[in-house]
């Protein structure tokens, strides 16, 4: 517990680049040490609109307003004459985006100075874990930042992970009444709640289209549940129609079913009530490890295939024994080169999911004994301050 | 001032007010962030090392310094002994020379680099010729192709002999030309 938990201030400063990741991690973070730490958080962010799809509180021309207890600033531009006063005691840069030099320059003359962290994005690589909390001193002023890394070792900053989280988990899905009347809110019916239900979110370029082709022509049947706006083309395709929210149609074993986009809560839940679940970049994966389901991951792209590194980097630590959920993973980000095929990978990973199933709760216990990062990070700041 | 992702080990940067030698970098690549930089260095003023990481594009102050061509004399455990044209003798310690250390050979010539008039560097010419001092033996008939194998170059301390990668024709006491830039093997220097 961070030692001065009543006056303890943290600013966030998030840019959103990666739709609803960058945003979705930072008011988990910011959320977290406001109701469970007591911390008075001011989150800078640029892009209030992304901010309110998983947030509709959120108002979208509002300079300051305060959302659960969370201060939320918008962060218009790097302009901006900032007092010592107006600094917070713990400063966290989320993915190194640079913070206004006119909040720098009020840091330095801050008594004491602020703990400056640059929460950086989440990766299974060694190399992590040899950077994880190491100090990056400003090139000419007094100020020293350190470099903070989520991860999945106890050497790094663990997992986003609020502490009631599991047994929320828990208690909804050992309900089945709960589940069922959650998913007919978006129109599920009694039918296809015995199917294999199926959550899917995405970049672009997943080959949702063979896929989709795959199911249909499979023996057991699927839910598809896709959020509005994701893989909208292939969805238009099988749907022949526009995939707006409510939009649904069933061909072969498949039926696809758009849902309307649902705030963190939502998706949570979302996660819990499906049996497989598609999810992509940082905030969805982690959150999907906590939903206890077997996931397949759509990393976010990076030039040179580096998240192929990535991703086969996770895929060691989390499944180096189960091939066709390796497999799987890597046809679904375009690492199993032209000839492998959806439908070839699909069939080992489908026959495997019991077992697979089994290796997310091993992992989630895992994963649980490296604490939670917000828990794990306030305690570094507090060694620093 | 110089982007961390141009900074190269053996350059000075300024940090905080602080000449600091990188002494060694290593890359990584990270999340769209781009690469993370770790940089083990040293405080050119008190020697006291320091281990911090950047993103690539932190940028620098790099110390442009006074450079003298020398020529390596003698190991004075635990100093190197360089010494220049007027007879002039510059010690640096082994942890200053980085990559320097694996070419290192009697007599060879290089150039001191100097902060405040103390010598705490050497710079390679960027292609030097060595001396292979053990190879496995050439493969017959093999002299082209991408196969390579492990060569140890000749030079001053041999405790501190160098393994490069190179093609499977190169036979022990071949004379080859290494870029010390990225120490690869270029070609045999054939007399």
């Amino acid at each position: 517990m961070f030692p001065e938990k009543t006056s303890t201030s943290l600013a966030i400063f998030c840019k959103v680049v990666d739709n609803f990741g960058d945003i979705g991690i930072c008011w988990r973070l910011a959320r977290q040490l406001q109701s469970e730490h007591g911390v008075a958080v001011t989150l800078w962010v640029d892009d209030l609109k992304t901010f309110q799809r998983i947030c509709p509180p959120v108002a979208t021309d509002s300079e300051t307003q305060e959302v659960a207890g969370v201060t939320i600033r918008h962060w218009r531009d790097q302009e901006g004459v900032f007092a010592p006063a107006d600094v917070a005691d713990i400063v966290i840069e989320f993915f190194g985006c640079d913070i206004p030099p006119g909040y720098i320059a009020a840091m330095v003359e801050r008594e004491p100075r602020p703990v400056w962290l640059n929460l950086e994005g989440l990766s299974a690589e060694e190399w992590v874990e040899g950077c994880h909390t190491l100090s990056s001193p400003h090139p000419r002023l007094p100020l020293t930042k350190y470099f903070y890394f989520p991860g999945f070792t106890g050497k790094t900053g663990g997992l986003l992970r609020e502490s009631a989280l599991e047994d929320q988990r828990r208690q909804f899905q050992s309900d089945p009444a709960q589940v069922a009347a959650f998913l007919a809110r978006f129109g599920v019916t009694p039918e296809e709640m015995a199917a294999r239900k199926v959550s899917l979110f995405c970049y672009p370029h997943a080959p949702v289209r063979e896929l989709f082709d795959t199911w249909q022509a499979g023996a057991a049947p699927v839910l598809c549940l896709v959020p509005e706006g994701v893989a909208a083309d292939a969805v238009r395709a099988f749907i022949g129609a526009d995939p707006v929210a409510g939009a649904a149609r069933t061909q072969g074993a498949l039926t696809v079913r758009v849902l309307p986009f649902v705030p963190q809560p939502d998706y949570d839940k979302l996660l819990w009530a499906c049996d497989l679940n598609f999810v992509r970049g940082e905030d969805s994966i982690v959150r999907a490890q906590w939903a206890g389901r077997p996931f397949v991951w759509h990393i976010y792209p990076q030039d040179e295939n580096l998240h192929h590194k990535k991703l086969r980097a996770f895929l060691q630590r989390y499944s180096p024994d189960i091939d066709s959920a390796n497999a799987f993973n890597l046809l679904w980000n375009g690492a199993m080169g032209e000839d492998a095929s959806v439908a070839d990978a699909w069939r080992p990973f489908q026959e495997d999911m019991e077992r697979i199933a089994g290796r997310s709760a091993e992992w989630q216990a895992q994963m649980l004994a490296n604490g939670d990062l917000v828990s794990n990070m306030l305690k570094f700041a507090a060694s620093k301050r | 001032m110089k982007p961390a992702k141009e900074i190269r080990v053996g350059n000075i940067i300024m940090v905080d007010s602080k000449p600091m030698i990188v002494l060694r970098s290593d890359v990584n690549g990270s999340s769209r962030t781009g690469f993370t930089y770790k940089w083990k260095m040293k405080n050119l003023l008190t020697n006291s090392p320091m281990e911090n990481v950047f993103r690539g594009d932190d940028k620098f102050d790099v110390v442009v310094l006074d450079k003298k061509p020398v020529t390596y004399s003698y190991f004075a455990d635990p100093l190197f002994v360089f010494m220049d044209e007027e007879y002039n003798q510059y010690e640096i310690e082994e942890e200053n020379l980085g990559e320097a250390l694996n070419y290192l050979k009697d007599g060879m010539e290089c150039e001191a680099v100097f902060y405040d008039g103390k010598a705490i560097s050497v710079e390679l010419p960027t292609t030097i010729q060595r001396v292979v001092a053990y190879a496995e033996p050439a493969v017959k008939g093999n002299t082209s192709g991408n196969v390579l194998k492990e060569a140890k170059l000749e030079n001053a301390i041999e405790s501190k002999r160098h393994t490069i990668q190179v093609p499977l024709f190169v036979s022990q006491d071949d004379t080859i030309e290494v870029d010390t830039r990225t120490n690869e093997y270029k070609r045999v220097v054939r007399n």
